[in-house]
């Protein structure tokens, strides 16, 4: 469970994010919506805690995430916007590692790591060289990465972000799988389609600030349009801008 | 999970990461081997020098008007006389020879008749590298000189300690490991040198390439305090600087064992201690090279940009040994726990065979630990800025 309340963020007299508060329950895929620049990687920046919240509290389950980073960071699973793999290590080199930095050891993340490597579909690439791995590949093992400590809740940044057909399935499958086994999942996105195929709640954000929230249908009824893309660009205000 | 096994966990995977990597082993490699392989170019150049002088190849001019002369050349050892080049002058000046004596075709005329005979030393006073030669041809003369007056005088019932009012005597005071160490200077400043080559690539790779790759975000996502990370990169930098300082102090002790020094005229003994007091001297510096190493890849915006600061940092540990190269400087106790210069003077004492001060190994030890937990804490408080995390 993730409970964020009035967090503000300010790069010199920008500011980033202003006023956010959401939560996201156990069990559920949270989808945090918005066009680029809306402020969502910041958001998710200062909920794993690598950046500091001007204002605002973060709760990690029961975890003050902003006095006690190492502690939240530790129930969280993170895949930032950049996958960043070590390319002369080897897929489940990769993992091990973060596994061993998260405090696991042993033949406890051994066995981890090769379910996890089983479940991610990478068996044939564990052992290769991230360096020649495509975008998909690389996508999946920064997953395994983030996972290898079992965390009860998963923050991902722009999942989906250029991957293929067959890739954007398989992380919609895990998506899917985190919620079913009783875990918060938060995720940005720009896509709608994305986020309406998974979501269970809604959190719209455009220039720093949230400007709606709530389940795809009650979104659609609030704006009262057909669609969730109307729902979006009406929620954003995208139109006016783009009619200015 | 303590902090301490974390940080070992960073070093490891940096470690294994960088030795899989072909440009990390050869900045090792490159960096251990430049020394000894220099030092022994240097040596070998001076042996050849050496051997030049000892055995010295005389060419004469007029060996037909002096033969008492050239069969006395003929007998010192080490002495070649062959038969001189008719432009003597003209072999000198275009370099054809180095030395070059004539003797004049009145040359038993006058010695019969007991008058002083000219003989000529052609050389070329602007060659420094055969002025050795000339002295040596010069001194040989000198000598045949003082035994035929000496005979002489004998021969008039003088005795020739009458004409030696005054006889010189060479005495050196440096003592001959000390001037061993002067030609050894070098030595210790490749065994620093190794200290900043050595950990260079993992330093700069481990941060600045960590942020490039975009690979710090997710490593700092971890629950590990960022002194862990630091620490660990840290650590790894200095285990490899170490292992080069290693190599090229064994390289180097091996090649002057395997030198002749003695045939040098050095009296240089290097016994099984001084590797041992070596390493004890310079490995310190290790923990420091690499400590400002990763603390201004850090600091750099690009891998590229971090490079440039190593080639800057690489200037600082030549500096004393330029300095001292030119001036010897006599080293004060206060030189010795300044990071660096302390190293440099520590290895120059345990080559020039000077007891080593236990005291003095420690200060200088210590100061460079010192300075390096300062910079490691620095390059820790670094990892928490979110400019330095999310670029700038």
């Amino acid at each position: 469970m993730i409970r964020v309340e009035q967090l503000r963020k300010q790069f010199g007299s920008v500011t980033a994010v202003d006023d956010v508060s959401f939560v996201a329950g156990d069990g559920a895929v949270t989808g945090l919506l918005g066009p680029n620049g809306a402020g969502k990687t910041t958001t998710l920046r200062m909920l794993y805690t690598l950046m500091q919240p001007d204002a605002g509290r973060i709760m990690i389950d029961d975890v003050d995430a902003v006095a006690n980073p190492l502690a939240a960071q530790a129930r969280l699973g993170v895949l930032p916007d950049v996958s960043g793999l070590y390319p002369r290590l080897t897929a489940r080199e990769n993992v091990l590692y973060f596994g061993e930095l998260q405090g696991l050891t042993g033949t406890a993340l051994a066995a981890r790591t090769d379910a996890l490597l089983d479940r991610l579909d990478m068996r044939a690439i564990a052992d290769r060289r991230t360096a020649g791995f495509s975008h998909g590949e690389r996508t999946k093992v920064a997953l395994a990465r983030a996972l290898v400590h079992d965390p009860r809740n998963v923050l991902l940044d722009e999942p989906t972000n250029g991957l293929d057909v067959m890739s954007t399935r398989a992380v919609r499958e895990i998506i899917r799988r985190l919620r079913a086994e009783g875990r918060t999942v938060l995720f940005s996105s720009h896509v709608m389609q994305e986020v309406s195929a998974l979501c269970d709640t809604i959190v719209v954000m455009a220039h720093g600030r949230i400007v709606a929230s709530g389940t795809p249908e009650a979104l659609r009824a609030e704006t009262g349009q057909q669609t969730l893309e109307d729902a979006f660009v009406a929620l954003t205000g995208l139109e006016r801008e783009t009619a200015e | 999970m303590s902090r301490w096994l974390q940080m070992l966990v960073v070093t490891r995977k940096e470690l294994r990461d960088a030795f899989r990597d072909r440009r990390a082993i050869y900045s090792v490699l490159f960096g251990s081997l430049v020394g000894p392989v220099l030092v022994g170019v240097m040596f070998n150049a001076i042996a050849d020098r050496q051997r030049e002088i000892e055995d010295v190849t005389v060419p004469v001019v007029g060996m037909a008007h002096a033969p008492a002369l050239v069969e006395w050349l003929r007998q010192q050892s080490g002495v070649t006389v062959v038969a001189g080049p008719a432009d003597a002058e003209v072999a000198v000046r275009e370099r054809r020879e180095d030395v070059v004596v004539v003797i004049p075709e009145d040359y038993a005329k006058k010695f019969r008749a007991s008058q002083p005979v000219e003989l000529q030393v052609v050389s070329d006073g602007s060659r420094t590298a055969s002025r050795p030669k000339v002295q040596r041809v010069r001194a040989l003369l000198q000598r045949y000189n003082g035994e035929v007056a000496a005979l002489r005088l004998i021969g008039r019932g003088v005795s020739p300690a009458v004409v030696t009012p005054i006889r010189i005597q060479d005495r050196e005071v440096s003592s001959a490991q000390q001037r061993a160490a002067v030609i050894l200077n070098f030595v210790p400043l490749f065994i620093v040198l190794a200290s900043f080559t050595g950990g260079m690539q993992i330093a700069t790779d481990s941060t600045a390439g960590e942020r490039e790759r975009g690979s710090l975000e997710p490593l700092l996502v971890n629950p590990a305090p960022r002194m862990a990370i630091a620490g660990g990169k840290w650590l790894a930098s200095a285990l490899s600087a170490a292992l080069s300082v290693g190599i090229t102090t064994t390289l180097c002790l091996l090649l002057l064992r395997a030198i002749p020094l003695q045939d040098l005229g050095i009296r240089f003994r290097l016994g099984p201690g001084q590797i041992w007091w070596l390493l004890v001297a310079v490995l310190p510096l290790c923990l420091l090279s690499t400590a400002i190493q990763t603390y201004l890849s850090t600091f750099a915006r690009s891998f590229k940009e971090a490079q440039t600061y190593m080639g800057y940092l690489i200037m600082v540990p030549t500096l004393p040994g330029l300095l001292s190269s030119v001036y010897p400087i006599t080293s004060q106790p206060w030189m010795y726990p300044v990071p660096i210069l302390g190293q440099h003077l520590l290895a120059g004492d345990v080559l020039g065979g000077k007891a080593p001060s236990p005291l003095m190994f420690a200060l200088a030890a210590l100061s460079a630990t010192a300075t390096a937990a300062i910079l490691v804490h620095l390059t820790t408080r670094m990892l928490t800025k979110e400019k330095i995390v999310f670029g700038r």
